[in-house]
């Protein structure tokens, strides 16, 4: 067994907003009940659009930024709310009602507010004038903006930093943060990644002829036809463990970061970034595969991701392969883009606190290409060690490997 | 923050003042602001928006590689500057260096084609062009430049205020002393475009949008500039605390400097938006005082960049500190010393 390269990075708290639910006891709900979370989507006008349907959140109705002046709350956009939420339910999670002691955020997005963005576009090239609330949709428009809006919430001044590398963000994120208080430059930090569903990046996926067409994802089927997008966002308090306050849920152990050369959009067909970043994430974190109880993939459903993926896990697996459960967590909420990586991780977590994996939904006949145990439903299993893979545009790759920790 | 140990091996700039960092050192120090010209725009546009745009590249600064064929102006900077940063340091850019890491900075992005997308999308969503998205995406010129230099290790882009550069030296000091890479190569651009043009007017009529890029190659060792001490961030809410913050930074960077320093600033030549800093930084032991926004423009997530830039040349030339200021506009304020 390798030994462990990494200090113990604590997380002491950890929120989720996903289309399966809001918070984690709504999210695990869902999944224990192999549910999906398709639907129409009706935030914009989808004629002309191969696909409909993407996973919405379902947000409450209520005004959730007291300390904000009325005339700002139009520019909050759903990104935010859904990460505020997400805040939230860390903080509460950890036994703080402040950000007081954090050092800093490190947070992922890839469209950051875009629907501010597109409503700036739309009116400057109906108008000619100066169109009045322009000023307003640039700056909350600006991913470090939003994520100071729920800083000021909590009236605190620290750094926001905020990684944006596509679909591989979110957990880049963790992965920075795990790394700051790793190097002694932060003893306490929130990190985790967001992304609300936009017309534009809808549109992107759909010309890619990336989305699937059915509306339904199914990674690791052998006959899938690609993603469903989703929106969410998911938060970890990280924490040096000799500051640690509260009882840890998990530990961050282990995470490396490689990039992909291959092609803007396509990932090499035998995966050999995420071999590389697997490999780097378990030595650091001290465990063989053998040891790994669960990967949540990246697992998309679109033809390329998947395959390079299994080819990945295999060569990186060796003969632990058929050992090792894996699911895809988006063939039931979608593709959450920057905030994949961060609701994944969160994901696991979960199922290292309560003992159980999620399923890949949907799948009617396996690729050939998998070689590992694909979970195809919601099962109790003894865990001790999860490993999440995330792949972005660009070509980054991203491995993070959390620990089981009783109280 | 602690301050980072890093040395400034190599820079490079692409700005409205050329494709080289010693050409925009002449047009700084030379204190005449470049001309702008007025940004066209869909239909007329009823009110002055102006900008200064990057010139033509000479044929020597144009790179071809498959992945560039397409590639935003922001990766076309950014490759020039890297590319100088790496001759500067002394390397052959055909043949960087063994575990070089990167991490790319901006602020607004890739806007034309975003924009030009969007439009399409909003004509016709069934015909928006599939090879314009993927170069929306925040991290598309990151992804382009590390093929092109063959980075296959460690690459991040941050999006953020206009100094964030200072998180990702952070964090470049990290991945160094860690191993992770051996060193690292710091890029922040931008490219202009009607609409952030139109954007900055909303935060003063007579802000003039700019474009460009800035690199830095930074190691753990010399030869080089060194960063020697880093204040901030200093978080702020508002207009108000940032106005304290300012001055936060200003007194710090003040009690670190012994004998003589140049100041870069971050003055526009905008009374109203430079009042603060202007009284922060009154009555320092200045030998010089650089503005490059005066002269360049405003290149949002670029400026910070370019100002390390200047205050590497500078401290390379005078053998004297440049205290480098970064207010930063909507988050936290940060500043650094250069040691020669």
């Amino acid at each position: 067994m390798p030994s462990p390269t990494s200090q113990c990075i604590s997380i002491t708290g950890a929120g989720i907003v996903s289309p399966l639910g809001i918070g984690w006891q709504e999210n695990e709900q869902s999944m224990a009940a192999d549910r999906t979370a398709f639907r129409p989507v009706d935030l914009f006008d989808t004629t002309g659009f191969i696909a409909k349907t993407a996973g919405l959140v379902d947000l409450p109705q209520e005004n959730l930024f007291h300390r904000m002046p009325a005339h700002k709350l139009p520019f909050i956009d759903r990104g935010t709310r859904m990460m505020l939420m997400a805040i939230q339910e860390a903080l509460r999670q950890s036994g703080r009602e402040s950000m007081e002691g954090i050092d800093a955020m490190v947070i992922g997005t890839s469209a950051g507010a875009m629907p501010l963005g597109e409503a700036y576009f739309e009116n400057a090239r109906q108008d000619n004038g100066r169109v009045p609330s322009q000023l307003s949709r640039v700056e909350h428009y600006q991913p470090q903006r939003q994520m100071s809006s729920i800083a000021a919430e909590y009236d605190w001044r620290g750094p926001v930093i905020i990684v944006s590398n596509a679909c591989a963000s979110g957990a880049n994120a963790i992965g920075w943060a795990a790394d700051m208080i790793r190097s002694g430059r932060a003893r306490r930090v929130l990190a985790g990644g967001y992304d609300a569903l936009a017309r534009l990046v809808f549109a992107g996926f759909d010309s890619l002829h990336a989305l699937a067409p059915s509306g339904i994802p199914r990674p690791f089927d052998a006959q899938r036809d690609g993603l469903a997008l989703g929106e969410g966002a998911a938060v970890m308090l990280l924490e040096a463990e000799e500051v640690r306050q509260s009882p840890a849920l998990g530990n961050v152990s282990g995470y490396a970061t490689a990039t992909d050369l291959h092609h803007l959009t396509q990932p090499d067909p035998e995966g050999k970034a995420a071999i590389r970043t697997m490999t780097a994430a378990c030595a650091q974190a001290g465990v063989s595969p053998a040891q790994i109880g669960y990967i949540n993939s990246h697992g998309t459903g679109t033809p390329f991701n998947d395959v390079a993926e299994a080819s990945a896990i295999s060569a990186w697996a060796g003969d632990a392969v058929a050992g090792i459960p894996v699911s895809s967590t988006k063939s039931a909420m979608g593709h959450l883009l920057g905030g994949a990586g961060a609701v994944e991780a969160v994901i696991c977590l979960m199922a290292l606190q309560g003992q159980w994996l999620p399923g890949s939904l949907n799948v009617r006949e396996v690729d050939p290409a998998v070689r590992f145990d694909l979970v195809r439903q919601f099962r109790r299993s003894a865990l001790d060690y999860a490993l999440t893979n995330s792949f972005g545009f660009g070509g980054t790759n991203a491995t993070l490997v959390l620990q089981r920790r009783s109280a | 923050m602690n301050t980072p140990r890093l040395h400034i091996r190599g820079v490079g700039a692409v700005s409205p003042a050329g494709w080289s960092a010693p050409a925009m050192l002449e047009a700084v120090a030379a204190g005449v602001p470049l001309p702008a010209v007025p940004c066209a725009r869909p239909g007329d546009r009823t009110w002055p928006c102006e900008t200064r745009l990057v010139p033509a590249a000479p044929p020597e600064k144009v790179t071809r590689h498959p992945r560039l064929r397409r590639a935003s102006a922001i990766t076309r900077y950014s490759v020039a500057a890297a590319r100088e940063a790496l001759t500067d340091a002394g390397y052959d850019p055909a043949a960087p260096p063994p575990g070089l890491g990167m991490i790319f900075v901006m602020m607004n992005g890739c806007v034309n084609y975003t924009g030009r997308f969007y439009n399409e999308v909003l004509q016709n969503p069934a015909q928006a062009s599939p090879l314009i998205f993927p170069e929306t995406v925040f991290n598309a010129p990151a992804s382009h430049i590390a093929s092109f230099l063959g980075i296959d290790g460690a690459v991040s882009t941050l999006v953020g205020s206009s100094n964030i550069i200072m998180e990702a030296l952070d964090a470049a000091s990290f991945w160094i002393s860690s191993g992770l890479v051996k060193e690292c190569l710091i890029l922040a651009a931008e490219e202009c475009d009607w609409l952030s043009a139109e954007a900055l007017t909303y935060y003063h009529p007579r802000l003039i949008s700019s474009e460009g890029a800035g690199a830095l190659l930074v190691s753990a060792e010399g030869p080089g500039p060194q960063i020697r001490s880093v204040i901030g961030p200093l978080g702020y809410l508002s207009w108000r605390e940032r106005a304290g913050a300012l001055r936060q930074m200003a007194a710090q960077s003040r009690a670190q400097i012994q004998g003589q320093a140049t100041l870069i600033t971050d003055l526009t030549g905008i009374r109203r938006l430079d009042s603060v800093e202007t009284a922060a930084w009154e009555g320092g032991p200045w030998s010089a005082m650089l503005s490059p926004k005066q002269i360049l423009g405003e290149s949002m997530g670029t400026s910070s960049a370019l100002h390390l830039v200047l205050g590497a040349l500078s401290a390379r030339s005078t053998q004297q500190p440049a205290v480098v200021s970064m207010p930063g506009t909507n988050t936290a304020a940060y500043a650094c010393v250069v040691e020669p």
